[in-house]
């Protein structure tokens, strides 16, 4: 594996420090099994545990931290300097009791069980304070379950889907790869068989669906930008009064920038022209299209559309 | 040398002392490893505690007496430095695991917290989730947190205006965080969505309002956007949309056959829809752009109207 140059000193202490007390725990342990553990690669483990090595109160080999790399494997010798990893950081506690607590709400988990225990035995030790005050509701709608579970049997799906874009409804068959919750909504991420592609659908849309009985193991990507599966893409920058930069929630957003006259310009990626079209109206006056040229009447041309519908009735 | 390596060793240093040790006793015992000159040193030093502290080192410093007088002595106490037991049960660790793979943050601080607390040798595969809830967080919420339970105020730009709020509460709701309590400006209790404030949060002084006895963060407001008080009065309080039939099948997913007022020949149905945050039902009716349309009442209709006109006038 290709070591990518200068990884951030912060980041290599802060994964040491947790390593080798684990690797205390362990005694021996393969470099792969260690590496994977802790997400880094074998190359880069082995270089900072060398490096670990090689470090104590002075360099007298009794008091260097006590480890070697073994070819595949890493051992661990007498204990010296850190048997026990740093204490939690606030970020860190802050996000473990938010994903207990949030995990606790997800319907199916039991809310008295090993979450809630978990929960109360950190708040004995870092003070109930910094445990409560937040409260976390995950809204999880009808059928998700259900798909959640065709998900982990690896389960090909035929459903009906309705595409804001054109208005319609199409047959699709797709290997779900998960479910997911962004903002308010749901989303299932799969492979699209009919289309050959990665592809991410709104649970909202999708109107029936039905278990083909046939399985598709094929590895399950990890997740991109969710607009980067789209056939189509292409940058827009958008000028947005400072005050209407919610509208935005729910639009891939590359970059913002704050400029002189109190607007703030905002790079997308636009899927679709009838995409930008909601966003263009939707801000109205507070937004306009800078660049490319032949979008910038888009929003207007948009208004006029459903301004000439409100003249019919 | 590596400065990671020097690092390391500084802070092994610091673990194992026994008393306040001052620069030129670190200097010494880490000979050869700090630059020469005394102020190239002292700065190289100072950016090794600076790296300490930002991973939450806790370098305890005081100034020394007697034969060291008006020197300062550095030392990291090993019970401030080590994490607390929490005396977690495998299962307790198990399920820690799964909620931090379920519960997507948009940052790595829940998995830093869980190596910390799951050490212990033995079954740490998961399952992979095959549902995931993303509730992104940055550094704003764990000190909007920190004041909450520090009972201390907190100063943020919001819709372009400086606010000045006695956090009591924080709520994570369809995905977003919303922090509630006493606003200073506003002399009353006001709800913000935590992703919406522009740039950081400031910690700024005590509070001095009591949080009610009853308050309850669920219920302080309403979970449709579209029912937050706003201040365009549009008469109403709930809204008749027309909707063709290619997006009814969505709209009634989302609000219920219950919802519906009136259903077309063409396939097209009129539904109630609530719109006392004018806002938030004006920019959820234009993302059907043409397929919809609010009939009722006369004054939102109207609103929508003067909208559009002004859209479609932009050059």
């Amino acid at each position: 594996m290709k070591r990518p140059a200068n990884r951030p000193i912060n980041i290599r202490l802060r994964r040491l420090l947790v390593m080798l007390p684990w690797l205390q725990e362990r005694g021996t342990v393969s470099t792969h099994e260690m590496a994977a553990h802790f997400g880094v690669g074998v190359d880069d483990l082995v270089a900072d545990l060398t490096l670990a090595s090689l470090c104590g109160v002075s360099q007298d080999p009794r008091d260097l931290i006590d480890l070697y790399v073994d070819g595949d494997e890493i051992h661990f010798g007498l204990p010296k300097y850190f048997d026990r990893p740093l204490r939690l950081t606030a970020p860190e506690a802050f996000s473990l009791v938010v994903s207990a607590a949030a995990a606790r709400s997800v319907p199916g988990s039991d809310p008295d069980g090993a979450l809630a225990s978990a929960i109360d035995k950190i708040a004995a030790v870092i003070g109930a304070e910094r445990v409560t005050g937040l409260d976390v509701e995950v809204d999880v709608p009808d059928g998700v379950d259900e798909l959640r579970e065709a998900v982990r049997r690896r389960a090909v799906i035929d459903m009906q889907y309705w595409s804001p874009e054109t208005a319609t409804t199409t047959a699709r068959t797709i290997a779900p790869f998960e479910v997911f919750s962004e903002g308010p909504h749901w989303y299932l991420r799969g492979f699209d068989l009919g289309r050959d592609a990665e592809r991410t659908f709104r649970l909202d849309r999708i109107e029936s669906w039905v278990d083909t009985g046939r399985t598709d193991t094929r590895p399950i990507s990890t997740r991109r930008a969710w607009f980067e599966d789209a056939d189509d893409v292409r940058e827009v920058s958008v000028l947005i009064d400072a005050g209407w930069l919610w509208v935005l929630d729910q639009y891939p957003v590359i970059e913002s920038t704050s400029i002189d006259d109190g607007r703030v310009r905002v790079r997308l990626v636009v899927t679709s022209d009838r995409w930008l079209e909601r966003l263009m109206v939707r801000l109205g006056t507070h937004g306009a299209i800078e660049s490319p040229d032949e979008l910038r009447r888009l929003g207007a041309d948009a208004a006029r559309r459903v301004l000439a519908r409100y003249e019919r009735t | 040398m590596h400065q990671l390596e020097r690092v390391t060793n500084l802070l092994t240093l610091l673990l194992s002392a026994r008393r306040h040790i001052t620069f030129e006793e670190i200097r010494n015992e880490l000979r050869g490893q700090y630059p020469e000159g005394k102020e190239a040193a002292r700065a190289a030093f100072e950016r090794d505690k600076a790296v300490l502290r930002d991973e939450g080192v806790p370098i305890d410093q005081v100034t020394l007496s007697g034969q060291q007088a008006g020197q300062t002595g550095y030392r990291v106490l090993r019970s401030a430095y080590e994490i607390e037991d929490f005396g977690l049960t495998p299962e307790e660790t198990a399920a820690l695991r799964v909620a931090v793979g379920t519960i997507r943050l948009g940052t790595n601080w829940a998995q830093e917290a869980l190596w910390k607390v799951d050490l212990a040798p033995g079954d740490d595969q998961v399952e992979s989730a095959s549902i995931a809830v993303e509730l992104p967080i940055d550094e704003r919420l764990p000190l909007v947190h920190r004041a909450i339970a520090e009972r201390r105020c907190v100063t943020f730009v919001y819709r372009t205006l400086e606010r000045r709020l006695e956090p009591w509460g924080m709520l994570a709701r369809d995905g977003w965080w919303y922090v509630i309590g006493y606003d200073h400006g506003h002399g009353e209790r006001r709800t913000y969505r935590l992703d919406r404030i522009d740039g950081g949060v400031k910690i700024a002084g005590e509070a001095t309002v009591e949080v009610p006895s009853d308050f309850d963060p669920r219920t302080v407001f309403p979970s449709d956007p579209k029912l937050l008080p706003d201040a365009v009065d549009v008469g109403a309080d709930d809204a008749i949309v027309r909707v063709d039939a290619s997006d009814a099948a969505v709209v009634l997913h989302q609000y219920g056959d219950e919802a519906v007022v009136e259903r077309h020949d063409d396939g097209s149905i009129d539904v109630r829809v609530p719109c006392s945050n004018v806002q938030a039902f004006v920019n959820w009716l234009l993302g059907f752009v043409e397929r919809a349309e609010v009939l009722e009442p006369a004054p939102l209709r109207q609103l929508v109207v003067e909208w559009l006109s002004e859209t479609a006038g932009t050059p």
